[in-house]
This record gives C-alpha cells, structure tokens and sequence, in this order.
C-alpha cells in the first residue's frame, strides 16, 4: 500500500482505506459552517512537524486573524506548534497585489523555504475571480498541480463548493480526492453528511457518514456497512437463557449463543422488562450486557427495575441512554459498539426499535443498519434482543416492523388477549431459526418477580 | 551598479528584503564591500539561470548559515558539478535550488539529446537522470554516462529500484524527491569518490 496521510481520526481513515495517499492534492468541499477549515486544520496539526511543517494558507474569504481566534477553541489547536511546525501565512495580499502568478510564486518560495510536508490553502475557490478568463485559471490550476506535485507534499484546497460544481470546476478534475461535508435535511431535522466523492489509488467507504462538531474538531460516524464476503467464523452450539425459565423451554433450551431475538408486542405487553429478564440473568451468569435505551433515563429506569427487585448498579448491567432528540443513528451505533468493547458486553438489549427507525433518515439505510450490527455482533457472540412496538393492542394481526423479523433469529409475541372479562398477556415463540420451538400462546403475568409464564391458552380464547 | 539598473536594485530591495544597503543622513543609498559581494552573487546566479527571487532565497540561506559572509558567497570556481537530466521543469527547478543550497554547481537539462551535449561540454561529476525523460530515454542515458566516469542517481515517479541498478545507476529515488534525501543521497555518492573531489578542489 502507497504511504498514507493520517487525519488523527482513526474512523475518517478507515473510510478513506486507510488515510488519503500522501503527496496528493485533496479538495474539502462544503458550504460555509461545514466544518472545512477545521477538519483542514486537524490534518494540519496531526502532521506537522519541526522538519516537515504544516503550512495553512489563508486567501481573501476568511481573514487569518478570525481562523486563528476560532481555531485555538479546538482542543488539537498547539499553539506551541505555531511558527515551528505549522506556519500560517495570509495570500490575501499577495493575490490581490499580484494575481494568481503571486500565488504560484509564494508556494513555490514555501516549499523551497519550509520543505513543507502539507499546504493548506483556504479558501481555494476565492482565488477563482482572480482569473480573468476560464483559460487563465486553468493555467494557474495547471502550474500549481505541477509545482506542488514536484514536492513531496500533500495539500488540501479548501472550497465553499456545491456537488453541482464538480462536473463543472476544473480542481475537481486535477484533484486526487475530494471530502464533501454537508447538511441532509430531513422533515424539520438537520443530518450533517460526510462524503468521500473521489480518491484515487485507494478503496474508501462509500455512501453517506454523519459528523459533527465539537471542540474537539470533526468527529465522523461512518455508516455501518460490513463486507458481505468476510472470514468465516464458527458458531458454536451454547444456549443462553432468556431469564424466564418457561420461556427457555419453549425456545428449546434458550436462544441460542450469539443470536438476535426481536420481542414485538403493543405498549405495556411487557418487552422491555423482557429485555431486562435477559441482561440481568445474563450479570447473574457472568455475562455482562448493555442495556441501549431511548426510552427511560437512569433514573425512570431504576425506579422500574427496583421493582422487580434489581438494580443497575448490578455488576454486568450497563446502562447506554441516549435521549432520541437530535440522535445520529451513525453516531449512536459506533457508542454501542465502543460500550460493547469496553464493558466485554455479551448481551446487548436495544429499546426500541422504532425510536431508532424515528431518527433514520431511509428504510433501507436502517435495515442495512439493523442487519450490519447483528451480524458483527454474531461475529463476537454478543446475543442481542430489539423490541418493537406494534400499533394494534389487540389482535396483532401483523408486526409493522421494517423487515427486521426476517433478519431476526427469533422473534417473540406478547399480546393482549381478551375473556373472563379481563385482559390477558400472552407470549409466543413465532419463530426460532435452526431450532424447532413450542407454538403455542402461552398467558403470563407481570408479579414482582417478573414475567411469571403459565399454561398455554384453552382453546376457547379468542384470538382476535 | 555592476550593470544592474537602479530601477532593477530598489525592486529586489523593496520584494526581497536581502541586501539592504545603508542610508546617508540625506537619504542615498550605500552599498559597502560586502553588499556589492552579496550583488555579485546574486548576479552569479542569475547567470546561471537562476530566477532573481531564487537568487536572493539562496543567498539568504547562504548568509544565515553563515555568519561571515564572505566566505559563504565567494569561490564558486571550485565547486563540484551536477547535471539534472529532468524532463518536469518544476522538479527540476525544486532539485537544482536544493543542491545549490549545499554549494553544488548545477546545470539542467530537459531533453535526452540536451543532456547528452551538456554532459560532453561539462563533464559533470554526478547526474540526475530521470529514467522517463524524453519518452523513456533515461536508461540510456544511465549507462552513457556510467561509462564515461560519471557517478549517476537516477530518479522515477515509478519504483524503478531494481532496473535503475540493471542500467548501471549508483542509486535511485522514488519521484517528488525529498529534499533531505536528495542532498544525502548525492553527498553520500560524491563521498564515495574522495579522489575526485580532492582533484577538483585542487586545481
């Protein structure tokens, strides 16, 4: 593999197949507030050194004092680094004293001067009305691409561009890669959306990635999306336990080590405390498990386990609540996983399904999610539970799921079921893969002790 | 001065900032002895087909490096002689400004027949051949001047390593160059024949 750039974000270099080639010319493109500069100015930092600096040039779009005072804020920002390693220089002057041949003629003394290891120039696409003609700015683009691909040195053109430019500008087309960073509206909401349009020489990770800002510069969220031919692995042939012991029966033995398991059923048919049943025999049997809420927060949440006589401050319960407001599905994934590797997680309960269906901006996106996380997880043999609210309270007659029962290994039914002038749960095993399971509509109860599981149903309940 | 318009001077002044002449309490500029040295080397170099704003780089690393001047700028008779047969203009430009920087004598060439006839002229003591240089020409350039003494490094954006040593080079770089191991590379060939130098530094 050629030698690679990295950006300091080990998740935009996985995307990128492993950081830009080096010595390249790199356009960020996006519309102002995008987070250009900054991710320009990561890289920047990263890669500097006393022997190889950085050097970020500033054009006519923002002044280099207001790059400067935004740019300490960030946490990569050393301003101990400043004046050895990374250098910032204005061309504001040079281009409006002298054009786009003063432009050529001050990087040309950078890199004699500096031997610089990366060059900035934000922002690129200002330098474009100092060409009187198409033809003058492609000679300039020309010469620069020339200069700056004698040296060994990466840049990164900075540009307020829109996707609508890039057939038409001609840097795109001299450009090794292009980084697009932009806004996905949806409804009301704002998604930011990181892109890799082009990259020469390299694999990358297609398709749309969220970002955001913080004070610690871009922090990127790529997609899941795992490679359909993958090392194969082996599944060996443990049961778990659900923590209700009829249910395991029902199941034959439990589910099985590594499975997914979606428990659909109306509001308060009893699925999360389904899920809580499984994370806390999962503590009691050493195996520890995460609980990913966007329902209750700690504190409603304690209040219901309590009462049933358990507590998240229980070894090999770890609670992940993230509140559905403002949630990037990308984002969310990445912290379950993270959780998952730091606890040792081998049992993970997402609640609900649908909060996470709410904040995803496509169908299909969120079932290649859905799909794309249980099968890591089956990898790592980490057995993972999704409820699912159904919109009937009675007479379930379909799962208005999104096509994630038939991804699902198993899937679990409570219903309400009317007669003797009462309303009744009900729990059925609709489907268990590579396992025969008990049919059968069996009535439970939610007691202190939880689900208490009982006989199947007589045959004169109704069903409807 | 030294035949360089009055017009031509406050322009390298005014853009470069390098040598700075003195002022009399009436405002004139005077040079003294080192700034008509540090003139002639900057005209030197411009013979040599140097840019002006190159010059004035060069010689303000020269007089940085070295805080007696003098002996930084003068003696150029003396110096050992590097072709650079590159067929890019601006790589070329980028390594002759290095090897000047460490006080070699360069002289550029950016055709195959160009290079052949400079090198009969000049009989360089190192060349830098790029082995794509006019179409591919560069292997026979490798071996042309292998056999009449020179010491050869030749260059290519491809890793060429293996044939470039097959066509009898002493060395090769992986293209852009590095400007550290461009310099390296080249001192630590030039070292290796002792002898020569010693020849050129003699006579």
């Amino acid at each position: 593999m050629s030698e690679r750039v990295s950006s300091g974000s080990e998740r935009l270099n996985d995307m990128l197949g492993g950081g830009l080639p080096a010595n390249g010319i790199n356009l960020i493109i996006g519309l102002p507030g995008s987070g250009k500069t900054i991710l320009a100015q990561q890289y920047a930092f990263h890669n500097a050194t006393r022997e190889r600096p950085a050097i970020y040039l500033s054009t006519v779009s923002e002044p280099l004092e207001k790059i400067l005072r935004y740019g300490q804020t960030l946490s990569f920002f050393d301003q101990r680094a400043i004046g050895s390693a990374v250098f910032y220089e204005d061309l504001g002057g040079t281009v409006n004293d002298q054009g786009l041949p003063g432009v050529l003629e001050r990087v040309s003394g950078f890199l004699k001067e500096r031997r610089p290891g990366m060059i900035v120039i934000d922002s690129f696409k200002a330098l474009h009305p100092y060409a009187r003609r198409d033809e003058d700015f492609r000679r300039f683009l020309h010469e620069l691409a020339g200069r700056l691909s004698a040296f060994p040195v990466t840049s990164f053109w900075v540009g307020e561009y829109g996707h609508d430019e890039i057939a038409e500008s001609a840097e795109f087309a001299v450009a090794d890669s292009i980084l697009s960073l932009s806004v996905d509206r949806v409804g009301g909401r704002e998604f930011r959306v990181f892109q890799v349009l082009k990259l020469r020489g390299s694999d990358f990770l297609s398709g749309k990635h969220a970002y955001r800002i913080s004070g610690d510069g871009v922090q990127f969220f790529p997609r899941l999306a795992d490679p359909v031919d993958q090392e194969p692995y082996e599944l060996d042939d443990a049961r778990i336990s659900s923590g209700i012991t009829i249910l395991d029966e029902m199941l034959g033995r439990g589910y099985w080590h590594g499975a997914s398991t979606l428990v659909a059923g109306p509001s308060g048919s009893g699925k999360t405390l389904m899920g809580l049943h499984f994370i806390f025999e999962g503590a009691r049997r050493g195996e520890p498990g995460v609980i990913a809420t966007l329902q209750e927060n700690a504190a409603q949440l304690e209040r219901i386990v309590h009462g049933f006589g358990w507590t998240l401050d229980e070894e090999g319960v770890e609670l992940m609540y993230r509140t559905p407001v403002d949630l990037y599905l990308d984002e969310w994934v990445h912290e379950l996983l993270q959780t998952v590797e730091a606890t040792g997680a081998r049992r993970i309960v997402i609640d609900s399904l649908g909060d996470l269906k709410a904040v995803s901006t496509d169908d299909t996106r969120f079932r290649e999610y859905v799909y794309s996380l249980l099968q890591r997880c089956s990898r790592q043999g980490v057995s993972v539970m999704m409820t699912q609210e159904v919109g009937e309270l009675f007479g379930v007659t379909r799962l208005s799921e999104f096509g994630i029962s038939h991804i699902s290994d198993n899937v679990v039914l409570l219903q309400f079921l009317r007669g003797e002038s009462r309303v009744k749960h009900g729990i059925t095993v609709m489907k268990t893969r590579a396992s025969a399971h008990d049919p059968q509509i069996r009535e439970f109860e939610i007691t202190g002790d939880g689900f208490v599981v009982g006989d199947h149903f007589a045959a004169d309940q109704d069903l409807a | 001065m030294l035949g360089v318009p009055t017009a031509t001077l406050r322009t390298w002044e005014e853009r470069y900032g390098v040598v700075m002449p003195d002022r009399s309490p009436g405002g004139h500029r005077l040079y003294t002895r080192d700034h008509v040295e540090q003139l002639r080397f900057v005209l030197r170099s411009i013979e040599q087909g140097m840019q002006p704003a190159d010059a004035h780089r060069l010689l303000k690393d020269r007089l940085g490096d070295h805080p007696d001047a003098k002996v930084a700028i003068t003696g150029s008779e003396t110096r050992l002689v590097i072709m650079l047969a590159e067929r890019d203009p601006h790589a070329a430009e980028l390594a002759e400004y290095f090897l000047r920087t460490e006080g070699y004598e360069t002289i550029m060439a950016l055709e195959a027949r160009e290079a052949e006839a400079v090198f009969e002229e000049r009989s360089p003591h190192l060349a830098v051949v790029d082995l794509l240089i006019s179409g591919g020409a560069g292997p026979d350039l490798c071996r042309t001047f292998r056999e009449r003494g020179a010491l050869v490094l030749a260059i290519s954006p491809l890793e060429s390593r293996d044939e470039a040593l097959e066509y009898g080079a002493d060395a090769f770089l992986q293209k852009p160059l590095d400007p550290l191991q461009l310099v390296s590379t080249v001192k630590d060939l030039l070292g290796q024949s002792a002898f020569l130098r010693t020849e050129v530094l003699s006579s």
